[in-house]
Protein backbone atom coordinates (compact mmCIF):
# COMPACT_ATOMS: atom_id res chain seq x y z
CA UNK A 1 0.00 0.00 0.00
CA UNK A 2 1.44 3.33 -1.03
CA UNK A 3 1.48 6.38 1.16
CA UNK A 4 0.21 8.92 -1.38
CA UNK A 5 -3.41 9.96 -1.22
CA UNK A 6 -5.27 8.04 -3.89
CA UNK A 7 -2.97 5.03 -4.05
CA UNK A 8 -5.36 2.14 -4.43
CA UNK A 9 -5.37 -1.60 -4.80
CA UNK A 10 -8.05 -4.08 -5.85
CA UNK A 11 -7.69 -7.78 -5.15
CA UNK A 12 -9.60 -10.63 -6.80
CA UNK A 13 -8.88 -14.39 -6.63
CA UNK A 14 -5.94 -15.64 -8.71
CA UNK A 15 -7.97 -18.29 -10.48
CA UNK A 16 -11.54 -17.47 -11.48
CA UNK A 17 -13.95 -19.86 -13.18
CA UNK A 18 -16.57 -18.55 -15.60
CA UNK A 19 -19.74 -17.67 -13.69
CA UNK A 20 -18.07 -17.97 -10.32
CA UNK A 21 -19.14 -15.71 -7.46
CA UNK A 22 -16.02 -13.87 -6.33
CA UNK A 23 -15.22 -11.39 -3.59
CA UNK A 24 -13.59 -8.13 -4.63
CA UNK A 25 -11.41 -6.49 -1.95
CA UNK A 26 -10.26 -2.89 -2.27
CA UNK A 27 -8.31 -0.31 -0.31
CA UNK A 28 -7.42 3.30 -1.10
CA UNK A 29 -5.11 5.63 0.77
CA UNK A 30 -7.09 8.68 1.93
CA UNK A 31 -7.22 10.66 5.22
CA UNK A 32 -11.06 10.78 5.32
CA UNK A 33 -10.95 13.86 7.58
CA UNK A 34 -14.31 14.65 9.15
CA UNK A 35 -13.69 18.37 9.64
CA UNK A 36 -14.32 18.02 13.38
CA UNK A 37 -10.70 17.57 14.48
CA UNK A 38 -7.98 20.16 15.09
CA UNK A 39 -4.20 20.03 14.78
CA UNK A 40 -1.99 20.13 17.90
CA UNK A 41 -1.68 23.89 17.23
CA UNK A 42 -5.47 24.21 17.41
CA UNK A 43 -6.12 24.83 13.74
CA UNK A 44 -9.20 23.09 12.37
CA UNK A 45 -8.51 20.24 9.92
CA UNK A 46 -10.92 20.77 7.02
CA UNK A 47 -13.19 17.98 5.85
CA UNK A 48 -11.43 15.88 3.22
CA UNK A 49 -13.07 12.60 2.29
CA UNK A 50 -14.24 10.33 -0.53
CA UNK A 51 -17.84 11.01 -1.50
CA UNK A 52 -18.45 8.48 -4.25
CA UNK A 53 -17.12 5.18 -5.60
CA UNK A 54 -18.16 3.83 -8.99
CA UNK A 55 -17.54 0.20 -9.98
CA UNK A 56 -17.60 -0.83 -13.64
CA UNK A 57 -17.15 -4.37 -14.97
CA UNK A 58 -16.38 -4.93 -18.66
CA UNK A 59 -17.63 -1.43 -19.39
CA UNK A 60 -20.91 -1.69 -17.44
CA UNK A 61 -21.57 0.12 -14.16
CA UNK A 62 -22.38 -2.60 -11.62
CA UNK A 63 -22.29 -0.66 -8.33
CA UNK A 64 -22.02 2.82 -6.87
CA UNK A 65 -21.24 3.74 -3.29
CA UNK A 66 -22.19 7.02 -1.61
CA UNK A 67 -19.85 7.78 1.27
CA UNK A 68 -19.44 10.36 4.03
CA UNK A 69 -16.46 11.08 6.28
CA UNK A 70 -17.90 8.35 8.54
CA UNK A 71 -15.98 5.76 6.51
CA UNK A 72 -12.64 5.05 8.24
CA UNK A 73 -9.28 6.44 7.08
CA UNK A 74 -7.76 4.51 4.16
CA UNK A 75 -11.17 3.09 3.17
CA UNK A 76 -11.56 -0.61 2.56
CA UNK A 77 -14.62 -2.03 0.90
CA UNK A 78 -15.37 -5.59 -0.21
CA UNK A 79 -18.28 -6.80 -2.27
CA UNK A 80 -19.40 -9.80 -4.31
CA UNK A 81 -19.32 -10.03 -8.10
CA UNK A 82 -20.63 -12.68 -10.46
CA UNK A 83 -17.67 -13.20 -12.81
CA UNK A 84 -19.61 -14.11 -15.96
CA UNK A 85 -17.44 -12.36 -18.55
CA UNK A 86 -13.84 -11.35 -19.08
CA UNK A 87 -12.87 -7.72 -18.93
CA UNK A 88 -11.55 -5.02 -16.65
CA UNK A 89 -13.03 -4.37 -13.22
CA UNK A 90 -12.50 -0.67 -12.54
CA UNK A 91 -13.12 1.31 -9.38
CA UNK A 92 -13.17 5.11 -9.40
CA UNK A 93 -13.08 7.07 -6.16
CA UNK A 94 -14.02 10.78 -6.05
CA UNK A 95 -13.35 13.08 -3.09
CA UNK A 96 -14.92 16.33 -1.88
CA UNK A 97 -12.00 18.36 -3.30
CA UNK A 98 -12.77 17.12 -6.80
CA UNK A 99 -9.90 14.62 -7.11
CA UNK A 100 -10.61 11.38 -8.97
CA UNK A 101 -8.62 8.19 -8.40
CA UNK A 102 -8.94 5.03 -10.45
CA UNK A 103 -7.68 1.46 -10.31
CA UNK A 104 -8.38 -1.64 -12.43
CA UNK A 105 -7.84 -5.38 -12.40
CA UNK A 106 -8.50 -7.79 -15.25
CA UNK A 107 -11.08 -10.49 -14.75
CA UNK A 108 -9.82 -13.43 -16.84
CA UNK A 109 -10.92 -17.05 -16.59
CA UNK A 110 -8.54 -19.84 -15.69
CA UNK A 111 -7.96 -22.32 -18.53
CA UNK A 112 -10.29 -25.29 -18.19
CA UNK B 1 -57.94 -48.37 45.95
CA UNK B 2 -55.37 -45.61 45.83
CA UNK B 3 -53.13 -47.51 43.46
CA UNK B 4 -55.06 -46.97 40.17
CA UNK B 5 -55.20 -43.15 40.77
CA UNK B 6 -51.51 -42.84 41.49
CA UNK B 7 -50.24 -43.70 38.03
CA UNK B 8 -52.23 -41.19 35.94
CA UNK B 9 -51.44 -38.43 38.44
CA UNK B 10 -47.70 -39.06 38.29
CA UNK B 11 -47.86 -39.27 34.54
CA UNK B 12 -49.63 -35.88 34.42
CA UNK B 13 -47.00 -34.23 36.61
CA UNK B 14 -44.23 -35.59 34.43
CA UNK B 15 -45.94 -34.22 31.34
CA UNK B 16 -46.20 -30.76 32.89
CA UNK B 17 -42.55 -30.84 33.91
CA UNK B 18 -41.46 -31.84 30.42
CA UNK B 19 -43.62 -29.18 28.81
CA UNK B 20 -42.06 -26.53 31.08
CA UNK B 21 -38.57 -27.66 30.14
CA UNK B 22 -39.53 -27.54 26.47
CA UNK B 23 -40.94 -24.00 26.81
CA UNK B 24 -37.87 -22.67 28.61
CA UNK B 25 -35.63 -24.48 26.15
CA UNK B 26 -37.37 -22.98 23.15
CA UNK B 27 -36.87 -19.48 24.53
CA UNK B 28 -40.58 -18.76 24.69
CA UNK B 29 -40.30 -17.54 28.27
CA UNK B 30 -37.24 -15.39 27.66
CA UNK B 31 -39.02 -12.86 25.43
CA UNK B 32 -42.39 -12.25 27.08
CA UNK B 33 -42.70 -8.93 25.19
CA UNK B 34 -42.86 -10.87 21.92
CA UNK B 35 -45.84 -12.87 23.21
CA UNK B 36 -47.86 -9.71 23.85
CA UNK B 37 -48.54 -8.43 20.37
CA UNK B 38 -49.86 -5.08 21.57
CA UNK B 39 -47.20 -4.43 24.16
CA UNK B 40 -45.47 -1.09 23.55
CA UNK B 41 -42.49 -2.24 25.61
CA UNK B 42 -39.34 -2.54 23.50
CA UNK B 43 -37.23 -5.63 23.90
CA UNK B 44 -33.45 -5.56 24.15
CA UNK B 45 -33.16 -6.50 20.46
CA UNK B 46 -35.38 -3.67 19.22
CA UNK B 47 -33.69 -0.47 18.07
CA UNK B 48 -34.46 2.86 19.70
CA UNK B 49 -37.30 4.90 18.25
CA UNK B 50 -35.71 6.88 15.39
CA UNK B 51 -34.30 10.23 16.52
CA UNK B 52 -34.87 13.37 14.44
CA UNK B 53 -31.96 12.67 12.06
CA UNK B 54 -33.01 9.06 11.46
CA UNK B 55 -36.68 10.02 11.06
CA UNK B 56 -35.63 12.56 8.41
CA UNK B 57 -33.67 9.87 6.53
CA UNK B 58 -36.68 7.54 6.71
CA UNK B 59 -38.94 10.29 5.31
CA UNK B 60 -36.62 11.48 2.55
CA UNK B 61 -35.21 8.15 1.41
CA UNK B 62 -38.11 5.78 2.03
CA UNK B 63 -41.16 8.04 2.03
CA UNK B 64 -42.29 6.60 5.33
CA UNK B 65 -42.81 3.11 3.82
CA UNK B 66 -42.80 0.27 6.35
CA UNK B 67 -39.46 -1.38 7.11
CA UNK B 68 -39.50 -5.03 8.14
CA UNK B 69 -36.79 -6.78 10.09
CA UNK B 70 -35.49 -9.79 8.16
CA UNK B 71 -33.55 -10.96 5.09
CA UNK B 72 -30.62 -8.78 6.18
CA UNK B 73 -27.72 -9.59 8.45
CA UNK B 74 -25.73 -6.74 9.98
CA UNK B 75 -22.61 -7.98 11.76
CA UNK B 76 -20.61 -5.61 13.97
CA UNK B 77 -18.72 -6.02 17.24
CA UNK B 78 -20.90 -5.58 20.34
CA UNK B 79 -18.09 -3.48 21.84
CA UNK B 80 -15.90 -1.17 19.74
CA UNK B 81 -12.92 -0.01 21.77
CA UNK B 82 -11.74 2.34 19.02
CA UNK B 83 -14.56 4.28 17.35
CA UNK B 84 -12.23 5.25 14.49
CA UNK B 85 -12.23 1.77 12.99
CA UNK B 86 -15.31 -0.36 13.47
CA UNK B 87 -15.83 -3.28 11.08
CA UNK B 88 -19.19 -3.75 9.37
CA UNK B 89 -20.48 -6.76 7.42
CA UNK B 90 -23.84 -6.54 5.65
CA UNK B 91 -25.33 -9.56 3.92
CA UNK B 92 -28.74 -10.46 2.55
CA UNK B 93 -30.36 -13.60 1.17
CA UNK B 94 -32.65 -11.55 -1.10
CA UNK B 95 -32.43 -12.50 -4.81
CA UNK B 96 -30.24 -10.63 -7.29
CA UNK B 97 -32.08 -11.30 -10.55
CA UNK B 98 -33.09 -8.76 -13.18
CA UNK B 99 -36.75 -9.17 -12.09
CA UNK B 100 -36.07 -8.52 -8.42
CA UNK B 101 -32.83 -7.37 -6.83
CA UNK B 102 -31.39 -5.33 -4.00
CA UNK B 103 -30.83 -1.88 -5.43
CA UNK B 104 -29.55 -0.19 -2.28
CA UNK B 105 -28.13 -0.76 1.17
CA UNK B 106 -28.36 2.15 3.58
CA UNK B 107 -26.05 2.18 6.59
CA UNK B 108 -27.42 4.45 9.32
CA UNK B 109 -25.66 5.25 12.61
CA UNK B 110 -28.19 6.98 14.87
CA UNK B 111 -25.84 9.19 16.91
CA UNK B 112 -23.15 10.02 14.32
CA UNK B 113 -22.83 13.58 12.93
CA UNK B 114 -23.81 12.17 9.50
CA UNK B 115 -26.42 9.57 10.45
CA UNK B 116 -26.73 8.31 6.85
CA UNK B 117 -23.15 7.07 6.83
CA UNK B 118 -23.12 5.29 3.48
CA UNK B 119 -25.26 4.01 0.65
CA UNK B 120 -24.24 0.99 -1.45
CA UNK B 121 -26.19 0.86 -4.72
CA UNK B 122 -26.08 -2.47 -6.50
CA UNK B 123 -27.22 -4.09 -9.76
CA UNK B 124 -28.08 -7.76 -10.53
CA UNK B 125 -24.56 -8.19 -12.00
CA UNK B 126 -23.24 -8.17 -8.43
CA UNK B 127 -24.96 -11.53 -7.93
CA UNK B 128 -25.00 -11.62 -4.14
CA UNK B 129 -25.50 -9.06 -1.38
CA UNK B 130 -22.35 -9.01 0.73
CA UNK B 131 -20.60 -5.76 1.58
CA UNK B 132 -17.92 -5.16 4.19
CA UNK B 133 -16.20 -1.93 5.23
CA UNK B 134 -14.89 -0.06 8.30
CA UNK B 135 -16.62 2.95 9.82
CA UNK B 136 -16.23 5.64 12.46
CA UNK B 137 -18.56 5.87 15.43
CA UNK B 138 -18.95 8.81 17.81
CA UNK B 139 -20.58 7.01 20.72
CA UNK B 140 -22.67 4.05 21.78
CA UNK B 141 -25.65 3.82 19.45
CA UNK B 142 -27.90 1.67 17.34
CA UNK B 143 -26.74 0.94 13.80
CA UNK B 144 -29.25 0.18 11.05
CA UNK B 145 -28.71 -1.65 7.75
CA UNK B 146 -31.74 -1.00 5.56
CA UNK B 147 -32.02 -2.79 2.24
CA UNK B 148 -34.28 -1.56 -0.57
CA UNK B 149 -35.32 -3.91 -3.37
CA UNK B 150 -36.09 -2.99 -6.98
CA UNK B 151 -39.73 -3.76 -6.18
CA UNK B 152 -39.77 -1.22 -3.35
CA UNK B 153 -39.61 -3.53 -0.34
CA UNK B 154 -37.59 -2.40 2.67
CA UNK B 155 -35.83 -4.99 4.85
CA UNK B 156 -33.53 -4.31 7.79
CA UNK B 157 -31.31 -5.52 10.55
CA UNK B 158 -30.24 -3.56 13.62
CA UNK B 159 -27.47 -3.87 16.16
CA UNK B 160 -26.33 -1.84 19.14
CA UNK B 161 -22.61 -1.08 19.38
CA UNK B 162 -20.97 0.09 22.59
CA UNK B 163 -18.27 2.64 21.72
CA UNK B 164 -15.49 3.42 24.18
CA UNK B 165 -13.37 5.90 22.18
CA UNK B 166 -15.07 8.60 20.08
CA UNK B 167 -13.95 8.16 16.48
CA UNK B 168 -15.63 11.22 14.97
CA UNK B 169 -14.08 14.15 16.85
Amino acid sequence: MGTNVGDARIRVPDRIGRGEMITVNSIISHPMDTGFFRTKEGDPIPAYFITEVVVTYAGEQVARFEWTSGISRDPVVSFSLRADREGPLTMTWKDNKGAVYSQSVDIAFAAA
Amino acid sequence: MSQPDELPRRSFLQTVALATVALVGSGALIRPDRLLAFSPVQGPEDPDTPNEAVAKIYRERFGGRPITRGHVQLDMPAVAEDGRIVPVIIESDLPMTSERYVKGIHLIVDHNPDAHLAGFYLTPAIGRVSVTTRIKMKRTTWVRAIVETSTGELWADYTKVLVTLNGCG
